[in-house]
């Protein structure tokens, strides 16, 4: 009695612990017979035309940086995804979205395991693509396929790798001062064509009791992307191949380096940036902008959909117009010498479910009437394209201005100081550049620092 | 039914559950941790073991130490300062009665009920250099009112004076709770006695609140070494890494440099910290019993 009364105890536990178990078997099953089907499907219609022919349900999974779906870039790429659906309506697009460091973050982890998302938002940059193109995570794209999709020229060497393609970028980032032309016509400033000019205009912005140049210090890396931006200006060129040979070298020594971070020591001496820059983020140095506290603001182009912006008072708003970084003195630079670079992509993982897709769905993505002609006509970004011929004459002024600068560029900084090493010498770069510019440290202890991480 | 109960087969299907739980979900991660903490591990590829390294760079590692000095301020201010009006504004609600006892207990734990993330940024904006509160205060003094309270040399203390406020609710809510179940019987014998206010204070609430406070403070040294929410969205340790404290650190090593490796060695130090200070806390509360 008693053993029969243990023996059903243990079996009854011992049932609910495989009832547990069974579940979650059966739901296994079930996907892997999904993913069996769909290999399958690949696997009869190898051919690209048969794929969507058979109308199989395919189910896309994307893991992509643009959390924000209603405006702005995740905008234009959600709007891609509903039109790729709405033509192909055995494809269902999930989507997973993350910001930059939390999804940096979850890409590892998503790398870690044996299935990552078909299609994944990457970065052109050695600090994140090396390490993923050297572990083998990017499927490779068929150059040809893109001959005729006008991609800019070298904006797409960040996304390659011994000649292999693996990436597509997404935009064409350049860095300038945002400033307000109705300020500066009221108290008869006018944009600095050097950098002397720039540090005098700031004494006399600060007179009057405003903020000269609002910098977003608090998030570190627009001081190290104005490193680069000072760097560009005093070289004239060849910063991409100079930094790429200091961080491989571990040596620093080269004037221009010391020169740029000093100079930018300098100028938050002198007051160029608004009290407390260093703690200052991105919303707030922004809102300095938009309130008409500061006359200028240190961004990239992405943010030239402010003067499109209704949030933003209409005053401010449409006075919004641009500059590049003004020649500096001693500099090799003209005006057509810009820090400009292509950061942001996708790629189609290796691993993929359905690779075929995710590579048909980046191509649609990527055909010059997709992104780059949404991204444009909604003012939200410059793509890695050819855009001009979607030019509108409904263009606002910043937009205007952003063509103009691109059209006339002759040399490119490529890929930001910060971005160039890897993920330890990012961070330690933003760090000390930040206790650099408050004059915590000397330039030469900021490049002994990130010297030693990158040995 | 009992005789069942002691075969030693039921015992382990039903211990089983809890066990596997325990094993895949706390133990086996706490050893992979350890294991880590000994390689070069990026978080991407291969894990190579390298031994003692990381513990090594750990002892030159500057901004280790910080974390670690601002995580003992953080304690100490906490038991130094937080705890002990802590106690006395439990001991003054608990006096006040009626409406204005509910009200004060109300006001003083609201900070607990807010969101870490707007804690943050309501005081982001009181220190604020060009339109924060605290400055507009300094400038009715006469003060310039530029002062830059996150910037580097007030910034610590800035976060502390932030750390501490948020915390205060919950020291007080637990000694309020602990003087409500004192027996008010002793507090009218030692009043029939002639003890005064101060007497019974001393000589009453505090000893008998003696295992709330050992509870209390142990507490809040774990939290305080575990800090991270708030710094991480008010200052994310800078400028520079003046403000680091334990946790952020950890996780800025392994999720913004993404040195696994090294953030898992940090963590096992960080673990051993805490198990010994709760020890020497146990220590010095279980002497001072004797």
């Amino acid at each position: 009695m008693k053993k029969a009364l243990a023996l059903a105890l243990v079996s009854a536990m011992t049932l609910s612990l495989v009832g547990c178990g069974a579940k979650t078997t059966t739901t296994e099953t079930a996907t892997t017979d999904t993913a069996v089907e769909a290999t399958t499907t690949e696997n009869t219609d190898s051919t690209e035309a048969a794929d969507a022919s058979t109308g199989e349900p395919v189910t896309l999974q994307v893991f992509s940086n643009l959390p924000d779906r209603k405006t702005g870039q995740g905008l234009v790429e959600q709007t891609l995804f509903d039109d790729y659906m709405k033509e192909n309506p055995n494809v269902t697009i999930e989507v997973e979205t993350l910001d930059d460091e939390a999804y940096k973050t979850k890409f590892k982890a998503y790398a870690a395991g044996s299935q990552m998302p078909d299609l994944v938002s990457v970065w052109g940059q050695p600090g994140f693509i090396d390490e993923v193109m050297d572990a083998g995570l990017l499927t490779e794209l068929n150059q040809d396929d893109y001959k005729d999709y006008g991609f800019i020229q070298g904006s797409l060497d960040g996304f390659s790798k011994d000649g292999k393609l693996y990436g597509l970028a997404r935009n064409t980032d350049v860095m300038c001062f945002y400033y307000n032309q109705k300020m500066f016509d009221d108290n008869g400033w006018t944009v600095p064509t050097t950098y002397d000019e720039l540090l005098a205009l700031a004494d006399k912005i600060n007179a009057a009791g405003l903020i000269p140049v609002a910098m977003d210090g608090g998030d570190k890396w627009p001081l190290d992307i104005y490193v680069t931006d000072l760097m560009e200006k005093l070289d004239g060129s060849g910063v991409f191949a100079k930094t790429h040979d200091a961080i491989a070298n571990a040596d620093f020594s080269d004037p221009s380096f010391t020169k740029a971070v000093d100079i930018l020591k300098d100028s938050a001496k002198r007051g160029l940036f608004q009290k407390g820059f260093e703690t200052t983020d991105y919303g707030t140095a922004q809102n300095l902008f938009i309130n008409a506290q500061s006359a200028m603001f240190y961004m990239g182009s992405w943010d030239m959909s402010m003067a499109a912006n209704e949030d933003i008072p209409a005053e401010v708003r449409d006075n919004i117009r641009v500059f590049t970084m003004p020649s500096v003195e001693g500099g090799k630079a003209t005006a057509a010498n810009i820090t400009a670079w292509n950061g942001g992509g996708y790629s189609v993982t290796e691993s993929a479910a359905h690779k075929e897709e995710a590579i048909k769905l980046l191509n649609y993505m990527f055909r010059p009437e997709g992104w780059t002609k949404l991204a444009w006509e909604n003012g939200v970004c410059m793509s890695a394209q050819d855009f001009s011929q979607f030019a509108t004459g409904k263009e606002t002024e910043p937009q205007k201005q952003f063509m103009e600068i691109v059209a006339n560029a002759t040399d490119l900084s490529r890929t930001p100081l910060g971005d160039m090493g890897s993920s330890e010498f990012k961070t330690v770069c933003e760090d000390k550049i930040q206790e650099a510019a408050i004059d915590k440290i000397s330039t030469q202890e900021f490049y002994d620092a990130i010297a030693e991480t990158c040995k | 039914m009992r005789k069942a109960y002691s075969n030693k087969a039921v015992i382990a299907s039903l211990v089983a559950p809890g066990l596997i739980f325990f094993f895949f979900a706390i133990l086996v991660p706490i050893c992979l941790s350890v294991y880590y903490g000994f390689t070069d591990f990026s978080g991407l590829g291969a894990a190579s073991f390298i031994g003692l390294d990381n513990y090594k760079f750990m002892l030159h590692d500057k901004d280790f130490w910080i974390s670690l000095r601002n995580s003992g301020l953080l304690a100490i201010g906490f038991v130094c300062i937080q705890h002990p009006l802590a106690i006395i504004a439990a001991v003054i609600i608990d006096n006040m009665q009626g409406k204005a006892e509910g009200f004060f207990r109300c006001v003083y734990f609201l900070p607990n009920v807010i969101s870490v993330a707007i804690i943050a940024y309501l005081w982001k904006f009181i220190y604020d250099p060009n339109f924060g509160l605290l400055n507009n205060i300094v400038k009715i003094f006469g003060g310039e009112g530029h002062i830059n309270w996150l910037g580097s040399g007030t910034a610590i203390w800035s976060v502390l004076i932030v750390l501490i406020w948020h915390g205060f609710g919950w020291g007080m809510l637990i000694y309020y709770t602990g003087i409500k179940n004192i027996d008010p019987v002793l507090y009218e014998a030692a009043a029939i006695d002639g003890a005064d206010k101060k007497k019974r204070f001393l000589l009453i609430t505090l000893p008998l609140m003696k295992p709330v406070i050992q509870v209390n403070v142990t507490l809040a040294v774990i939290s305080a070494l575990k800090q991270m929410e708030t710094v991480y969205l008010l200052t994310n340790g800078g400028p520079g890494n003046e403000t680091q404290f334990m946790a952020n650190h950890l996780y800025k090593q392994a999720f913004s440099a993404f040195k696994y490796g090294y953030g898992n060695s940090i963590s096992v130090v960080f673990v051993i910290i805490c198990i010994l200070a709760t020890q020497v806390l146990n220590m010095i509360f279980r002497e001072k019993e004797a």
